[in-house]
C-alpha cells in the first residue's frame, strides 16, 4: 500500500517538474520578447507625441473652425478597439481588458474592432457587433495595417456609422505595472488654448480643417501602432510575471511533494524494520 | 549657409534629428523649401521626394503622407515613411509597382482603387529617388 503512494507522489514530482520546465522556458521567451518589444514602445512614441501636439496646436487657434472630427456627441454609439493578446497564459492581461471594455461601453449600443486572437475570439462568442474580423493576429499587425484600420475607423466615423472611438489597451509602466486603458481617439477633445506666439501659421494644402482631416487617419494609425506596441511589451511583461509565479509554485509544490516522498519512504523502512524485529521475537 | 534643426519622425522611430541648411518636401500645393528663420508654416506632405542640404551636401529621400510643421524656428516632420535613397531597394519597389498595378485593375469599389493609387505613387517615388543614389 505504501508502494503505490510512493510511486503517485512520483509520478505526480515527474509531471510538476515537466510543468515547471514548460514554464521556465516560457518566462525565458517572454523575457526575450519583451526587450524587442520595449525598444518597440520607445520607437513609436515620439510619432504619437509629436502628432498629437501637432493637432492640438492647429486646434487651439481660435479661428478654427468645427470639422467632423471635432463635433462632440453623447457617446451613444460608441466604436472600441479593443487591442488583447494572441495567447493566454499571461496572468489577468486579457481579462482586465475585457473587464474594462465592458464596464465602459454598459448601457451603450457598442459596436467592436477586436485586434488580438483573444479579442476577437471574446467578441465573436458573445455576439458582439464586429465591426471587422480581419486582425486575428496582434503580433503580425505592421504600420501599414495600422493604417488600415484607421483609414477604416475614419471612413466609419464620417459617415455616422459610430459617434466615437475609443480604444482600449494595457499601457506598459514598468516590467512590473501594466494598467489597463481605455482612451478617446475621437471626436477629438479641444484642448485648452496654448498660448503660442499668437502668429497664424502658413497653411500650405488647404486650410487648417483641411490640414486635420488629411491627417487624421494618419493620427489614428499612429496612436493605434503605438498602442499595439505597448499592449505587446505589457503582454511580454505580464507573462513573465505570471510564469514567474508559476515556476515558484511549481517548485514549492515538488518540495512538499518529495518531503512527502521521504516520509513514505521512510514509513516503509520503519514498517519493514518493525516486522522483521516482531518477526525474530517469535522466534 | 545658416543651419537650423530639423525633427523627422514616422510610426517606427525618430529616422533624423540634426542641424541642416535646408530642407525641401513635396506638399499638398508642391514643393516648399525650408531655410533657416521660416516663418510658422504647416503643411501636408505628398507623396515624393525631398532633400536635405547639410553641410553642402544633398540626400534625398523618399516621403509618404504626414504634415511638415514649423512653430517658432522647430521645424518638424511627421510622416508615415521617409527613406533615404540609399536605403531603398529599387527592385523591390519595382516589384511593388507591378503588384499595385495589377491591383489597381482589378480594384473593385472607390476604397481599393485609392489605396491602389497610393501604392503605386510610393513605389514610383521610391525608384525615382532609389536611382539619385
Amino acid at each position: 500500500m505504501a508502494g503505490a503512494s510512493m510511486n503517485d507522489i512520483k509520478s505526480r514530482i515527474k509531471s510538476v517538474t515537466g510543468t515547471m520546465q514548460i514554464t521556465k522556458a516560457m518566462e525565458l521567451v517572454a523575457t526575450s520578447k519583451l526587450r524587442r518589444a520595449r525598444e518597440n514602445v520607445d520607437k513609436s512614441r515620439p510619432f504619437h507625441e509629436i502628432i498629437s501636439a501637432a493637432l492640438n496646436g492647429i486646434m487651439s487657434s481660435d479661428s478654427f473652425g468645427e470639422v467632423v472630427w471635432t463635433e462632440q456627441s453623447e457617446c451613444k454609439k460608441p466604436l472600441y478597439i479593443v487591442i488583447a493578446g494572441d495567447r493566454g497564459l499571461a496572468g489577468g492581461f486579457n481579462t482586465n481588458i475585457f473587464r474594462l471594455t465592458t464596464s465602459h461601453s454598459a448601457g451603450r449600443e457598442a459596436k467592436y474592432l477586436p485586434i488580438g486572437k483573444k479579442s476577437l475570439e471574446h467578441y465573436r462568442r458573445r455576439d458582439a457587433d464586429i465591426v471587422c474580423d480581419r486582425h486575428g493576429y496582434v503580433s503580425e499587425l505592421s504600420v501599414g495595417a495600422c493604417l488600415d484600420i484607421a483609414d477604416e475607423v475614419c471612413h466609419g466615423f464620417a459617415e455616422g456609422r459610430f459617434d466615437s472611438v475609443f480604444v482600449v489597451y494595457t499601457k506598459f509602466v514598468s516590467m512590473i505595472s501594466q494598467v489597463p486603458v481605455c482612451e478617446q481617439l475621437l471626436p477629438l477633445k479641444k484642448t485648452e488654448t496654448v498660448s503660442g506666439s499668437g502668429v497664424e501659421p502658413i497653411y500650405v494644402g488647404g486650410s487648417a480643417e483641411d490640414i486635420v482631416s488629411k491627417i487624421m487617419p494618419e493620427y489614428i494609425g499612429g496612436v493605434l501602432n503605438c498602442a499595439i506596441c505597448e499592449s505587446l511589451a505589457a503582454e511580454s511583461a505580464a507573462r513573465r510575471t505570471a510564469m514567474n509565479a508559476a515556476n515558484k509554485n511549481a517548485s514549492e509544490i515538488i518540495d512538499t511533494l518529495v518531503l512527502k516522498y521521504n516520509r513514505a519512504r521512510q514509513a516503509v523502512i520503519t514498517q519493514e524494520i518493525t516486522e522483521i524485529v516482531s518477526g525474530s521475537e517469535a522466534l | 549657409m545658416k543651419k537650423f534643426h530639423i525633427e523627422i519622425v514616422t510610426p517606427d522611430g525618430l529616422c533624423y534629428d540634426d542641424d541642416v541648411e535646408s530642407l525641401l518636401i513635396r506638399t499638398d500645393d508642391g514643393d516648399v523649401e525650408i531655410l533657416a528663420g521660416h516663418t510658422d508654416l504647416l503643411a501636408s506632405i505628398d507623396t515624393g521626394r525631398a532633400r536635405i542640404l547639410k553641410d553642402g551636401k544633398s540626400v534625398f529621400a523618399s516621403v509618404s503622407g504626414g504634415f511638415l510643421s514649423v512653430t517658432g524656428g522647430k521645424v518638424r516632420v511627421c510622416s508615415i515613411t521617409f527613406e533615404f535613397a540609399d536605403e531603398i531597394d529599387v527592385n523591390r519597389a519595382k516589384r511593388a509597382k507591378e503588384r499595385a498595378e495589377i491591383a489597381l485593375k482589378a480594384a473593385k469599389d472607390e476604397r481599393d482603387e485609392r489605396i491602389a493609387k497610393a501604392k503605386i505613387a510610393r513605389a514610383t517615388s521610391r525608384i525615382h529617388v532609389g536611382n539619385m543614389k
